[in-house]
């Protein structure tokens, strides 16, 4: 296993990881907003800078990116990295003032709103990290969102900017997105994702018709399973508790202890 | 693919002897017509040409003439096509048009004697000179890799074979090893002419020995930068050098299959190389067994989308790959983790282009020109305001001035040089002061520019420099792939600053911000692109300082460019009185009697710059 320093610690980890796991390993604290240990490392929102020195070179690296070696010197609080990262995040606030998930990274890193002004605003509140793109496709399988467009212009979204009828309304996207930009809203009988307009019929709980999850990906999991699935699937957490105490209670009852 | 029994080609013996037999048949008897057909020729009219000169050979050939009708790649001087060599003689004919047909046939092909009119007259005596020897422009130059230009048809594979072509191949396959192949390239010295200059040499060992058993050979076609055209040129007149290198340097790193990524603006140029390249097959110089040497490679074209960014590595590669172009961090590079997860060497255009001449002249010929650090030759391309439009090889180590002054003929119409702009927007400017720095990776890197793929952008006293920024940083953020956040983000600001101090809305610390995001572009930007986003304005914050202050704090533009930033007047000598400018003054605050000088109001003036143009004594001046 290599072993290498993080900010003076000495800090062993697997082969294979980045710099960035072994910091989080060791507890120390270093900003990612593009990065989740489910998908693979994009390396686009440049917040996760830090500086490694390997013999007398030294260069800033994006730590998500760069894979751990032996003897590898890493420091994540010079002044280059932390002049680069607030560089960085002012960018990113400029770009999305209005992101509450940003304003509080922002305050972390010391870094006030204001200078910048708003000059590449393709989709409100987005910094266009990735995330939600990369978990649609690598996790999900659905691909039903991406990239559109280039550069300054470039925004995430379904095809044709039209609803989606690849999604399968499982919701990860949401889940992912690290600054609160994409939104599950319920409506009756169907849940809306925000802002991709798709729009997904839910699942009620046959019991007390609380919303479960969207059918499609329900149908997918069938699919996958390659059975029916137990009614129980199609209740909701609280009714699937009350019906497995119900159940656990009568056996208690009868087996008579 | 051809099987081996129907090829022509299947031994270096059956390549002399196919030599011999073309340049047997390429030696003029009587007279030849050459008639550039490259791209600026091409757009001057040398297609309606040839088709007189078709006529006209037609005509000729049935009274009993032995004339011959050749078509011709690009000669490099652009500035004065369509050109015309007449054999014997070679006799050079610049800006023919259809008209001068006949003459030309009457006078050179049956009198024999040159027509004064056509020849190029030197600009400092005007003195006519006859061949291209002769004439300043290409007198300077050393030519490697544009040493067939001008003198075979980019579509025929013989003429390519008659002079030498693929006779570096023949000796690299039968003569030489890998280990040889690389070590020579190695000694020669050849840097990558993309703009990087990472030592090809090294490049193509590290391939070779990184880990696995399926490799890439790639060619970077994909020539964005504003004002070059240089790997266009190859491509597109002496297809066959950039297959030969890529033959040769597939056959050192261990590669069977390779790439050559053109971009989508560049559509002669696939027709060109595709042609290419079905005749090697056909030839037996691509596919299996080349030339009974038992190594198999065979190369496929493919077409970029029109993405500037498609230029960078590991984009081009993800665009190989069916992805979108953008580029990812590089900290594994390319030459172990690049294609398809396998080791890959990506070369551009003229650096394939190299490898033939140094293997037939041997690392020793290529690396006796140049400089310490940086040997051979290196192609530019010549534009802006320059007298000597065109694509220019100079070996490495001559000045800037040089290149400038004596080969593109300065700027014309008098005015005052100011600045050369090289390295594309990856690049900076250089001032006229330092001038005589040499073509050097290192010398160019030191001054805040780059060499780049080999664009020359030449300014006169005309040009803004702020605006110059602006223009790069306007192309970047246009082409801008807006994966990483640095990037996306810190060139649109910083264009956005500069947009404001253009219009005169400048703020006294606005050279400051600049300065930082360059700073901040620099460290946390993902690809080259980023990174080098700030040499344009770096180096003009460098040099120009001072204009920029005049922006910022006069509100100023001394090069009368940022509309807006200069006043109007009325020169009282030059002005006759006409009246024109006061009719069309849209604010009306022209005044004067009629034949008697007239005056701008300039307070009331909004410089929208109507009576600039429409003068017709040039009487209204910017100031």
């Amino acid at each position: 296993m290599p072993k290498l320093t993080i900010d003076d610690k000495e800090v062993e980890i697997r082969d294979g990881a980045t710099v960035l796991d072994a910091a989080r390993a060791a507890g120390i604290f270093v900003p990612a907003l593009c990065y989740h240990p489910a998908v693979a490392s994009y390396g686009a929102c440049r917040l996760c800078l830090v500086e490694v020195k390997q013999g007398n070179r030294t260069r800033i690296v994006t730590s998500c990116c760069y894979n751990v070696r032996d003897g590898l010197v890493v420091s994540t609080t010079s002044d280059k990295v932390v002049k680069a990262r607030r560089g960085v995040m002012e960018l990113l606030l400029a770009r999305a003032p209005e992101s509450e998930p940003l304003k509080e990274m922002a305050q972390l890193l010391d870094v006030k709103a204001g200078r910048l002004p708003t000059v590449t605003q393709s989709q409100r509140d987005c910094i266009l990290c990735g995330l939600c793109v990369n978990v649609c496709r690598e996790i999900i399988g659905a691909s039903a969102i991406s990239f559109v467009n280039r550069g300054v212009n470039r925004i995430v979204a379904a095809p044709f900017l039209q609803p989606s009828e690849a999604c399968v309304g499982c919701g990860a996207c949401a889940a992912v997105c690290p600054v609160g930009t994409i939104k599950l809203r319920w409506h009756a009988d169907e849940v809306e994702i925000s802002p991709f307009k798709t729009r997904v019929k839910i699942l009620k709980c046959s019991e007390c018709g609380a919303a479960i999850g969207s059918v499609p990906m329900l149908d997918r999991v069938r699919k996958k399973v390659g059975e029916p699935l137990a009614a129980s699937t199609l209740l909701c957490d609280s009714c699937k508790r009350k019906r497995t105490a119900g159940i656990n209670a009568r056996l208690a009852r009868s087996s008579r202890y | 693919m051809i099987g081996a029994t129907e090829r022509l080609l299947n031994s270096p013996a059956d390549l002399a002897r196919l030599r011999e037999e073309a340049a047997a048949r390429n030696k003029p008897t009587g007279t030849v017509i050459s008639l550039c057909r490259g791209g600026g020729c091409e757009v001057k009219g040398s297609g309606r040409l040839f088709a007189a000169l078709q006529g006209a050979v037609e005509e000729l050939r049935a009274a009993g003439k032995d004339v011959q009708l050749k078509r011709i790649g690009c000669h490099g001087f652009c500035e004065i096509g369509p050109i015309l060599v007449i054999h014997p003689g070679n006799i050079l004919y610049c800006n023919v048009q259809e008209a001068d047909v006949p003459e030309i046939v009457r006078e050179t092909i049956l009198g024999g004697r040159a027509i004064e009119r056509l020849l190029y007259a030197d600009p400092d005596t005007g003195k006519t000179l006859a061949t291209s020897r002769e004439i300043p422009f290409y007198r300077r130059q050393v030519r490697f890799v544009l040493r067939y230009n001008g003198f075979i048809d980019p579509t025929s594979i013989d003429d390519y074979i008659a002079l030498g072509g693929y006779a570096a191949l023949a000796k690299a396959l039968t003569e030489m090893t890998p280990e040889q192949i690389i070590r020579e390239v190695e000694t020669s010295g050849l840097r990558g002419r993309g703009g990087g200059g990472f030592p090809t040499g090294r490049k193509w060992r590290t391939c070779r020995e990184a880990y696995g058993d399926i490799r890439y050979v790639i060619c970077n076609g994909d020539e964005g930068d504003p004002g070059a055209f240089m790997d266009r040129s190859v491509m597109e007149d002496v297809p066959h050098s950039v297959i030969e290198g890529m033959i040769i340097g597939a056959f050192a790193i261990g590669s069977h299959q390779g790439f050559i990524y053109v971009r989508n603006e560049y559509p002669l140029a696939v027709v060109r190389l595709r042609q290419a390249i079905e005749d090697a097959r056909r030839y037996g110089l691509l596919g299996e067994d080349i030339l009974g040497s038992g190594f198999s490679f065979d190369l496929r074209i493919n077409r970029g989308g029109g993405a500037f960014v498609c230029g960078e590595s590991t984009a081009l590669m993800a665009s190989l790959e069916g992805k979108p172009g953008e580029p990812r961090a590089k900290y594994v590079h390319t030459v172990e983790v690049g294609l398809h997860g396998r080791p890959t060497t990506l070369n551009n255009v003229e650096t394939w282009a190299n490898v033939p001449y140094i293997i037939t002249n041997g690392a020793n010929a290529f690396a006796s020109v140049g400089t310490e650090g940086s040997k051979g030759t290196k192609v530019f391309s010549l534009v802006g305001k320059i007298t000597n439009t065109g694509l220019v090889e100079v070996p490495m180590g001559m000045s800037l001035r040089e290149i400038v002054c004596d080969i593109g003929g300065g700027v014309p119409g008098g005015r005052k040089l100011k600045a050369v702009q090289t390295g594309g927007p990856s690049g900076g400017c250089i001032p006229e002061s330092l001038l005589d720095t040499p073509v050097d990776f290192d010398a160019l890197t030191k001054l805040g520019s780059m060499m780049g793929s080999g664009g020359l952008i030449v300014m006169d006293e005309d040009t803004c420099m702020v605006g110059v920024a602006r223009y790069f940083l306007d192309f970047l953020v246009k082409e801008s792939c807006g994966k990483c956040t640095a990037c996306r983000e810190g060139v649109a600001q910083a264009l956005h600053v500069l947009n404001r101090i253009c219009a005169g809305k400048g703020r006294p610390d606005d050279v400051e911000l600049l300065l930082e995001l360059c700073d901040l572009l620099e460290v946390a930007a993902l690809c080259g692109l980023g990174n080098t986003a700030c040499n344009p304005i770096r180096s003009t914050i460098r040099y120009f300082r001072k204009e920029y202050d005049e922006h910022i704090l006069d509100h100023h533009c001394p090069a009368h460019e940022c509309r807006g930033l200069y006043k109007f007047e009325i020169i009282s000598e030059k002005c006759k009185g006409c009246g024109l400018c006061r009719k069309e003054c849209p604010e009306k605050i022209i005044t004067g009697e009629r034949k008697q000088p007239h005056v701008i109001e300039a307070a009331k003036c909004t410089r929208c710059g109507k009576c600039y143009e429409v003068c017709p004594f040039s009487a209204v001046a910017k100031v």
